[in-house]
């Protein structure tokens, strides 16, 4: 049986990655965004997972709006970085954790869920920040991924419940896969933000502070808060939060809070961080 | 889901806005390739016309009117690509959508201190 050694939640900003391209990291608007993830990138290094499950929104470059799933799974063998529009990014591709990926497939058509599996297919910065976040600038990233799509851009977006159960059946495929791979989970998106409408530029720090000890320590409310109350508390795209419950529902009820950071504003956004272990 | 009637200022990419945007969007979308940035650059009436957008469509994104752009469904993501081709900090972009200036934007929505 493989090994759940730990639930990440960050932030996906596009700036942050492009702050990391222009050498801006440590700018008085971006250090101490950066230095409060040092903590993760140790807990990282010391970790040494083997897979890195990524649950994140495509946001509008590999998916466009003539097809939308609201769940797709990766099955490849690697995933390169897209072409946002500001060209390539020199970072390297992504290797895909296939026979798990295609295990984890298996699991949830299994409980009745009915994903697109995708064998051909770029990765955007909602993958690519979070691995650089967490891993740093590598030659080659030191894990494989299994990278989740959850629809955010168009409604009707998923319910946080649903995100929730496709954690439990996340769990019980890495309980029953049976290697021995040390597996982390990276639920992204958020914090709060919104980009559209004459309310843009909505940032609400004190819902993004209940979050980062409310996601650890009582989740439940999350769980059962509906698309609405996420939009208005956390800005229409601050809503890609419920994307941290299936990295939440995968891992015990109770689980220790190793480490947090919070940053506002990254860009237009509230953005920051937990690591999560099983409490024993 | 009804959000978009029930919080203010808020609009949500619903079936209405991305049949509405679809066109926009797609013009947009494909600016994530050189060859159509380039061509964008090259002669953008033409491109957008090659995209069937509407005169009212071409002369919002012409104008880099953001704001119209999103009413007439050009949903965000999508249309920052226009902005990647022809660079414009989100930020401004921001400031658009809320009417402010932007120095006013960076300080009452997002928190900034002032010239800081």
């Amino acid at each position: 049986m493989a090994k759940i050694i730990g639930g990440l939640g960050t932030s996906h900003v596009p700036s942050i990655g492009a702050a990391l391209d222009k050498g801006l990291r440590d700018t008085p608007d971006w250090k101490p965004f950066f230095d409060g993830y040092e903590a993760g990138k140790q807990w990282m290094r010391d970790a040494k997972p083997d897979i890195a499950v990524v649950i994140f929104n495509d946001h509008g470059n590999t998916f466009f709006l003539d097809r939308v799933p609201t769940f797709a799974v990766g099955v490849a063998e690697t995933y390169n970085p897209v072409d946002e529009g500001w060209g390539p990014r020199a970072i390297p591709a992504f290797e895909g954790a296939v026979d798990f990926s295609w295990h984890f497939v298996d699991k949830l058509v299994e409980r009745h869920f009915d994903p697109m599996v995708c064998r051909e297919i770029e990765v955007d910065h909602g993958l690519q920040v979070p691995m650089e976040l967490f891993f740093g600038r590598p030659d080659a990233w030191p894990v494989k991924v299994l990278p989740i799509w959850v629809n955010t851009i168009q409604y009707p977006i998923p319910t946080p419940q649903r995100c929730w159960d496709m954690g439990k059946v996340l769990r019980e495929a890495i309980e029953s896969w049976p290697g021995d791979e040390r597996v982390v989970i990276l639920g992204t998106g958020g914090l709060s933000h919104q980009l559209q409408g004459a309310r843009a530029g909505f940032i609400n720090q004190a819902a993004d502070r209940a979050w980062l000890d409310g996601i650890a320590n009582n989740p439940e409310p999350y769980r059962a808060m509906s698309r609405e109350d996420y939009v208005e508390q956390f800005g229409s795209e601050g809503a890609e939060l419920i994307m941290w419950l299936v990295m939440r529902a995968a891992m015990n009820s109770d689980v220790n809070l190793v480490h947090k950071h919070y940053h506002a504003p990254a860009s237009m956004t509230g953005a920051g961080m937990v690591v999560l272990e099983n409490a024993a | 889901m009804s959000a978009a009637a029930t919080i203010p200022d808020t609009p949500l990419f619903d079936r209405a806005g991305s049949i509405r945007g679809y066109r926009i969007n797609k013009m947009a979308m494909a600016l994530g390739q050189p060859v159509n940035r380039a061509a964008f650059k090259a002669d953008e009436e033409a491109y957008l016309d090659s995209f069937g957008l509407s005169a009212e469509e071409k002369s919002a994104v012409m104008g880099r009117d953001w704001h119209e752009m999103v009413r007439l469904g050009g949903n965000l993501f999508f249309i920052l690509k226009i902005s990647a081709v022809d660079p414009t900090p989100i930020t401004r972009i921001g400031a658009a959508q809320a009417s402010m200036e932007h120095e006013d934007f960076l300080h009452l929505r997002l928190g900034k201190k002032r010239n800081g």
